[in-house]
């Protein structure tokens, strides 16, 4: 080989080796030594911890009760969050898509949430949540859906609301985003093609639409989810995981387990329990927008 | 008459209306944001669910200034947000290119581990990160920061980056290759600066992610002369009481720079985005 | 050209960054700008008497100092000197992180000043001095006289029952509850105050080491407070209420009554007027005594500290008498020094409750068995969820207390293990 085509064999690897080395020194290699603890007992500043257990945090896990409630309420507040954001996220983008005056300016503002950081957005919904200090009781109970004036946060049955309100809110933007760009991506032909042979606006939609957008809906989909059921800021600053647990998500129960018990042991068991099921969800949507396209 | 009019106006008013109750939705909070900050601190209870307080003060604003370190930590998160922005940028745009313009061995396995990376809590990796950073002087330290927001942020920025390459067609650097410039060349002077919107579009991207990050900055970075501005919002909660009002205008103040920053870029994530969303 | 650019952007950037070198390393755990200036003011005294010393100060906010602290000290990364709460020093003693202070008390000649509580806490891990303690965290009842005026009651409640009624009355008042709950992060201390005042004792253990908190009588203690929430006589939303909202909820008048420490007087009298609140003992139970919880924070040495006696030397100038006072003002906790008690700022009229309460035999103050391993996780942790859990009613009292004294028990015995 000359040392022409050897350089042209190489290219691609020195174009993605800078991220690669940073994201397996900084991520994959403290991932790896997080997730060995998982089969040590391993408690934080306790000299006498370390020793090798196999798989016992992972026994332990199953008569965990903290451990099945979060697994339930990170699954609720995964889906409720994702449907919502993607569903208001889509809403918005079919607005957004057609012209009329004033729509950079719309649009700059409807974005703003995602600028917002999340633990600034958490302290802000918690403010408007508190019925001393915040405007959002009060029209419940005007709208009928309270009965008082209270503060959901500490309702056990209502309470997952409140963070699930604060991440809706703050993730429509990121749908929207990149939906609007999917949809203006799609060539205008094709709608009018469909609107020759008598197809209405909701059929257009449907037929046209939806399974042109369908690739960008299962990766955007896929990715937020992932990123959802991992992201606990919210939560901690509104609920800190309660009351009694009500909002306690795996990976705030993970935080609980490693800087309050300082259990690394367990918690880092906890987390790769969280990362197979994470790893089993984007596999199966991979498939499932392999086999879509393959139809298309 | 009156049906044309109820053909064009009715769905023109409906629009009109569905987006004000978005825009309304999306700047409500906001605006709370905005109306603690302004209320003074006696009326901040007894006025607490009131659209607007009877009376509005800007001391909370010259507190922060004037009293607090806030200028300091605008001044790091500054320096982290917009280094990491740039140096994430520059790595993802080349893997970005990499993952549109070549088939290569182990290409799946590269695309695998950016994916991986970003399906675990990284609360776990806190500690590994610790031990890693500490003997190399990188804990309590701006760069530190800046290093593992970078790696945090490359993957995403990647695959943005290569939407936007997908979006340009190979014709161009293959032309310029043609004319006997390697591609390394082509990729500097005819791509890069065709994808300049994508460019900004994953900058702002990654600043205003590097912006808001509170986990690592806190856990990290202990002395107040490294501190960003997340970590500082925290600082205004002490055992002994909350300054919400100066920690609203500390929200407020440190808003401006990434929202003005947000309003100048989401155009182009858009117009970015689009010709290589689909194929993405 | 964009490159260039582009890495010139970043080396001004990073050579902004700051270096660091320090020769001691003092850490201040809660937080407060206050105290910070104050602690600043006391290590300038420290840095004139010690030229060529200089003491790099690291406050951390008290919300994330417990999981931080820890992260920094198994990373290896040790300061010299660190702010100590109670809560925290058997799981830092516990493990030989900390040095032992005894050669230094034994040298020292204010050792003799101190009273005699103050060294007992010292010695409360191991029976060995682990931390030299600034003050003392005494609970005594804070009532809003305002609401107590609107509601017709002239006196705050002597008594666990004249309390319940006076609630009772309070909670007539629309949008007013009477006790402000502490159903959040740090409410072990009400659930130990209410429980050990009706149970009519403050032991955790029985002689052969297995706990008290499932006894009839602390059950009935927990079961009181509960039905006190249950029963509206607490705000609806106090089962999420950490210390910040206890108080906000205090001085907003949303409720009237609210235990608490010296140090929330810092955040009151900034928002209440003088007139408007006092501090009175805290009401007695059946057996006509009472057990507010006392706590405490101090200074502690690491034992990997490569500067032992400099560091002892600037606990000293944090804690000589002169320096105890500037730190007590802006902590507002009670002296460890037998003198300081006549000092002018223990004079005022609002100390007097706490007085009151170590004047009177029938009050008992209640240590919590901080110096058992994991404490820092029940009280932040396990209490939280089973108390909100059954203030709620998703648990009865008998099972929280269940859960608590089976974790007791575990940890005394994990405690007599590490002892032998």
């Amino acid at each position: 080989m000359t040392r022409r085509a050897l350089a042209l064999k190489l290219e691609p690897y020195f174009y993605t080796a800078p991220s690669l080395l940073l994201i397996a020194a900084i991520m994959l290699v403290p991932l790896v030594t997080g997730l060995s603890y998982a089969f040590h007992d391993l408690i934080l500043l306790d000299p006498l911890s370390g020793d090798f257990v196999g798989l016992d945090h992972f026994r332990e896990m199953l008569d965990d009760d903290g451990f099945w409630t979060a697994l339930r309420n990170t699954v609720v507040w995964t889906a409720v969050s994702v449907a919502l954001q993607f569903t208001f996220g889509l809403i918005l983008a079919l607005l957004l898509n057609r012209p009329f005056p004033g729509r950079g300016l719309v649009q700059a503002l409807v974005f703003l949430p995602w600028a917002v950081p999340g633990f600034l957005s958490g302290l802000t919904w918690a403010w408007l949540f508190n019925p001393v200090i915040g405007p959002l009781p009060h029209w419940l109970q005007g709208l009928g859906l309270l009965a008082t004036p209270e503060n959901i946060l500490s309702d056990p049955h209502l309470a997952l609301w409140g963070p699930i309100a604060a991440n809706v809110w703050w993730g429509i933007p990121f749908f929207a985003i990149t939906l609007l760009a999917a949809l203006q991506s799609i060539p205008k032909d094709i709608y009018e093609a469909a609107a020759m042979d008598g197809a209405g606006p909701l059929l257009r939609f449907r037929r046209v639409t939806l399974p042109l957008l369908a690739p960008t809906i299962a990766i955007t989909v896929m990715l937020r989810t992932v990123w959802v059921a991992n992201f606990a800021e919210l939560i901690v600053v509104m609920t800190k995981g309660g009351p009694a647990d009500a909002t306690q998500i795996l990976s705030s129960y993970i935080f609980t387990l490693a800087f309050q018990r300082l259990d690394f042991g367990y918690a880092s068991a906890v987390a790769a329990v969280l990362l197979l099921l994470l790893l089993a969800y984007a596999a199966a949507v991979m498939v499932l927008r392999h086999a879509m396209t393959e139809r298309a | 008459m009156s049906k044309t009019l109820s053909r064009t106006l009715l769905p023109r008013l409906l629009h009109a209306l569905a987006l004000a109750a978005f825009v309304a939705f999306a700047l409500f909070p906001l605006f709370w944001l905005l109306k603690v900050s302004l209320t003074p601190d006696d009326l901040m209870y007894g006025e607490g669910v009131r659209l607007w307080p009877s009376r509005v003060t800007l001391d909370h604003y010259g507190a922060v200034l004037r009293h607090s370190q806030f200028p300091l930590f605008f001044r790091n998160s500054l320096i982290v947000s917009t280094a990491t922005g740039l140096l994430a940028t520059a790595a993802a745009s080349a893997a970005g290119y990499a993952f549109s313009r070549f088939r290569f061995p182990g290409k799946a396995w590269v695309v695998g581990v950016m994916l991986i990376s970003q399906m675990f809590p990284l609360v776990i990796i806190v500690a590994p990160i610790f031990r890693l950073l500490a003997p190399l002087g990188l804990t309590n330290s701006l760069t530190g920061l800046v290093v593992v927001y970078t790696a945090f942020n490359t993957p995403f920025a990647a695959f943005l980056m290569q939407s936007f390459f997908e979006a340009i067609p190979k014709d161009l650097e293959e032309a310029a290759m043609m004319d006997g410039a390697t591609r390394f060349q082509a990729l500097r002077r005819v791509i890069l600066p065709l994808t300049l919107p994508g460019l900004a579009a994953t900058g702002g991207f990654v600043f205003t992610a590097a912006w808001s990050e509170l986990l690592f900055s806190l856990m990290l970075n202990s002395s107040a002369a490294v501190s960003t501005f997340p970590a500082g919002l925290l600082g205004f909660v002490s055992k002994f009481s909350v300054d919400f009002g100066q920690m609203m205008a500390a929200g407020v103040l440190a808003l401006l720079p990434v929202g003005a920053f947000f309003l100048l870029i989401q155009r182009y994530l858009v117009q970015g985005l689009t010709a290589g969303a689909v194929k993405g | 050209m964009m490159l260039k650019w582009l890495l010139l952007t970043l080396v001004l950037a990073l050579s902004a960054l700051p270096a660091r070198a320090d020769e001691l390393r003092l850490v201040e755990v809660l937080s407060s700008p206050e105290r910070t200036e104050t602690l600043k003011h006391l290590v300038a005294g420290f840095e004139a008497r010690h030229p060529g010393t200089h003491v790099e100060i690291t406050s951390l906010a008290w919300g994330s100092a417990f999981e931080k602290l820890a992260t920094m000290v198994a990373a290896g990364d040790i300061p010299d000197v660190v702010e100590m709460p109670d809560r925290w020093l058997s799981l830092y003693a516990g493990n030989g992180q900390l040095e032992s202070l005894e050669p230094y008390l034994a040298r020292w000649p204010e050792t003799r000043g101190l009273n005699e509580r103050a060294l007992t806490v010292a010695r409360s891990v191991a029976d060995t001095a682990y931390m030299l303690p600034y003050g003392f965290y005494l609970r005594a009842l804070y009532y809003n006289k305002a609401v107590f005026r609107q509601a017709g009651i002239a006196e705050p409640p002597k008594t666990l029952e004249e309390l319940r009624a006076d609630a009772a009355r309070i909670a007539q008042l629309p949008g007013k509850s009477g006790y402000c709950l502490r159903g959040g992060p740090g409410g072990l201390n009400g659930w130990v105050m209410f429980g050990a005042s009706i149970a009519g004792g403050n032991a955790f253990f029985h002689e052969d080491g297995t706990s008290t908190l499932n006894d009839p009588g602390w059950v009935a203690g927990t079961s009181w407070l509960i039905d006190l929430y249950q029963k509206g006589l607490a705000p609806k939303d106090s089962v999420n209420w950490g210390f910040n909202e206890v108080v906000a909820g205090f001085y907003t008048g949303t409720c009237a009554m609210v235990d608490q420490d010296p140090d929330a007087l810092i955040a009151l009298k900034a928002r209440m007027r003088a007139e408007d609140f006092g501090v009175a003992p805290w009401p007695k139970g059946p057996n006509g005594k009472a057990y507010p919880t006392l706590g405490f924070a101090g200074w502690s040495i690491f034992k990997r500290s490569a500067h032992k006696d400099l560091a002892w030397d600037l606990v000293v100038a944090l804690n000589d008498p002169a320096g105890n006072l500037a730190w007590n003002q802006q902590t507002g906790a009670l002296p460890i020094y037998t003198a300081a008690a006549h000092d002018p700022l223990y004079a005022g009229a609002i100390y007097q409750g706490w007085f009151a309460e170590l004047a009177d035999p029938d009050v008992v103050p209640t240590l919590m068995p901080t110096y058992l391993p994991g404490f820092a996780y029940f009280a932040d942790s396990l209490v939280v969820r089973s108390s909100q859990q059954a203030l709620l009613g998703q648990i009865s009292p008998a099972t929280m207390n269940k859960q608590w004294a089976a974790y007791l028990t575990k940890a005394r015995r994990k405690q007599a293990e590490g002892v032998k």
